[in-house]
């Protein structure tokens, strides 16, 4: 019973609450509209440079560089090795596996080992760094410790507790053609699964939104064409008071009332 | 040479007595905010925070994507000079983070506290109101995050709700006041712009034998000079110098008394009055039927 619900209802159930929770938030940061120009300097003027900036902050951290370089190095670090076991992953879903998935399998092995490192040394810089610590709330430890859990089961899975490997392929393509049939029952790899379902469910949610929310971002996606009007979608007319106006007339009646102006 | 920062220790509170003034209730009205915080304030901050959170993508994508890496901390000149934890651009998001969390989303309504979720409480006010007002809107933080999270749009939305309550600083609420009344922040009246001008001809006149105008609210020329009112008023050299200049290229210029400031306090106060201070400025332009506007500030 709690097999069929791991592997058949769960997987089903995590990817939707993924896909529908992430497409929420980006509908919701969609309709919300921007109604000034706050573009980040030095700011592209172009399209073509708006987009350069974007696949620079996605892929290498330019800011974190100039600020942080040790969270930059391991940020980068993590970020690099799990696209790799990501990937390395690809051939449990796919049938026949194409070429480069098979050429990324010894670098994603590798990936999958050393994950962990910069994982703890993120970790470590949360409880080392007094600004860090402060700042850390309960979400923060969540998402790290989850990610641990899932690459140290992932990487015990792959050198000690070996699973067989056919059964979970088996498993995984019946997975995607919405044909899944419980696998052969290992206890870690039960716990790996689960921990990757509860981290999908949980991405909406959380924090880990950055992945998607960086292309949202109007300090990063805006340009400084300075020389093209931005209009405003929510403006509003604002009162001309003119009270405030000083024409003539009103001239000679202040400098009669003025000090000055009196007679003595 | 490059001198490093020292980054400071935390000292958690340092800053938290340093709070500016409160603000008048005869600026308040002349600047359309309610005279004195709202009895139902919470209700319209409340209110007013949903508002801002659907009309700035900037707000709620921000309040969503923070990952508290950190990498924002030492870099505000805040939180480097006073060591106050809070003044950390991203604890001073968390600000108002907290109260997003618990009034707009879902995790923040069920979890409440272990989601780091708050109620807007007296205490969580009183430090809006100070850290939000301990913050120069800079920007700086935006170019150290690798999402560019600007804690500034955050620090402009949380002023926008507490003065939408009638909560506000002296210091930015009477400049703007001042703006209304007398065109400029300093609270120059417009006779006294007029004299300044005219003193500064016969001064020019004295001491370097030379004729030239410093025209004020002339219909018809090519120019409207937008300086900072401190030109006319303290550094004067620079008023004369912006004559010089005209007069050398034989433009015809003007100041107008209805706005002869650029700086914009309502910058720091909300969106309403960020547009009217500059607003005027286009008013004046349209007054004075001039080709182009030179704006200083």
């Amino acid at each position: 019973m709690a097999e069929k619900f791991l592997f058949i209802l769960l997987p089903y159930l995590s990817a939707a609450v993924f896909l529908i929770g992430v497409l929420y938030r980006f509908w919701v940061w969609g309709r919300t509209p921007v109604p000034l120009r706050i573009v980040s300097t030095p700011a592209p003027r172009t399209r073509g440079g708006v987009i350069w900036r974007l696949i620079g902050d996605a892929l290498w951290f330019p800011s974190l560089f100039k600020g942080d370089r040790f969270l930059w190095a391991a940020g980068l670090a993590f970020h690099i090795l799990l696209w790799l076991v990501l990937l390395r992953h690809l051939r449990y879903f796919l049938y026949p596996i194409p070429g480069w998935v098979e050429g990324i399998q010894t670098p994603g092995l590798y990936a999958g080992y050393l994950v962990s490192i910069p994982l703890a040394l993120l970790l470590a810089r949360r409880l080392v760094d007094e600004k860090a610590l402060y700042i850390s709330i309960l979400g923060d430890y969540f998402s790290l410790f989850l990610l641990l859990a899932i690459t140290i089961s992932g990487t015990l899975l792959g050198v000690f507790f070996r699973t067989y490997l056919v059964e979970v392929k088996a498993y995984a393509l019946g997975l995607i053609h919405f044909n899944p049939a419980v696998p052969q029952a290992h206890w870690l790899f039960e716990l790996h699964f689960f921990l990757v379902m509860a981290l999908l469910a949980y991405f909406p949610f959380s924090k880990l939104m950055h992945s998607g929310g960086l292309f949202w971002s109007p300090t990063l996606n805006q340009r400084a064409n300075f020389e093209t009007q931005f209009v405003n979608p929510w403006d509003f007319p604002v009162a001309y008071n003119p009270r405030n106006l000083w024409p003539p007339e009103k001239y000679q009646q202040e400098l009669a009332e003025s000090k000055e102006g009196k007679k003595e | 040479m490059k001198v490093p920062i020292p980054i400071p220790r935390i000292k958690i509170g340092a800053s938290q007595r340093l709070r500016c003034h409160p603000c008048k209730e005869k600026d308040m009205a002349k600047i359309d905010l309610p005279r004195e915080r709202a009895k139902d304030w919470k209700e319209v901050m409340l209110k007013k925070m949903a508002e801002v959170l659907d009309k700035y993508r900037s707000v709620r994508l921000f309040m969503d994507i923070c990952v508290k890496c950190g990498a924002c901390a030492d870099k505000c000149q805040f939180f480097l000079g006073t060591g106050d934890p809070k003044n950390m651009p991203v604890a001073r998001a968390d600000l108002f983070r907290k109260v997003y969390k618990r009034y707009f989303t879902l995790g923040g309504k069920i979890w409440g506290r272990a989601n780091e979720a708050e109620e807007l409480t007296e205490s969580v006010l009183q430090d809006w109101y100070t850290y939000f007002y301990q913050c120069s809107e800079c920007r700086r933080c935006s170019v150290f995050c690798p999402y560019g999270i600007d804690t500034a749009e955050i620090t402009i939305a949380a002023r926008e709700v507490m003065a939408a309550a009638g909560i506000a600083t002296k210091y930015v609420t009477e400049v703007v006041a001042k703006v209304y009344d007398t065109g400029n922040n300093l609270g120059i009246w417009p006779l006294a712009w007029k004299d300044n001008c005219s003193f500064l001809e016969e001064d020019l006149k004295d001491t370097e034998g030379l004729d030239l105008k410093f025209p004020v609210d002339e219909v018809g020329a090519e120019i409207l000079l937008v300086p900072p009112s401190a030109d006319n008023f303290v550094n004067t050299n620079t008023m004369i110098g912006y004559a010089k200049m005209f007069h050398a290229a034989g433009i015809s210029w003007t100041t107008s008394t209805y706005c002869n400031e650029g700086g914009n306090f309502g910058l720091f106060l909300n969106y309403a009055n960020l547009k009217k201070t500059n607003n005027r400025i286009l008013e004046a332009a349209r007054d004075l039927k001039v080709k182009k506007i030179y704006w200083g500030e």
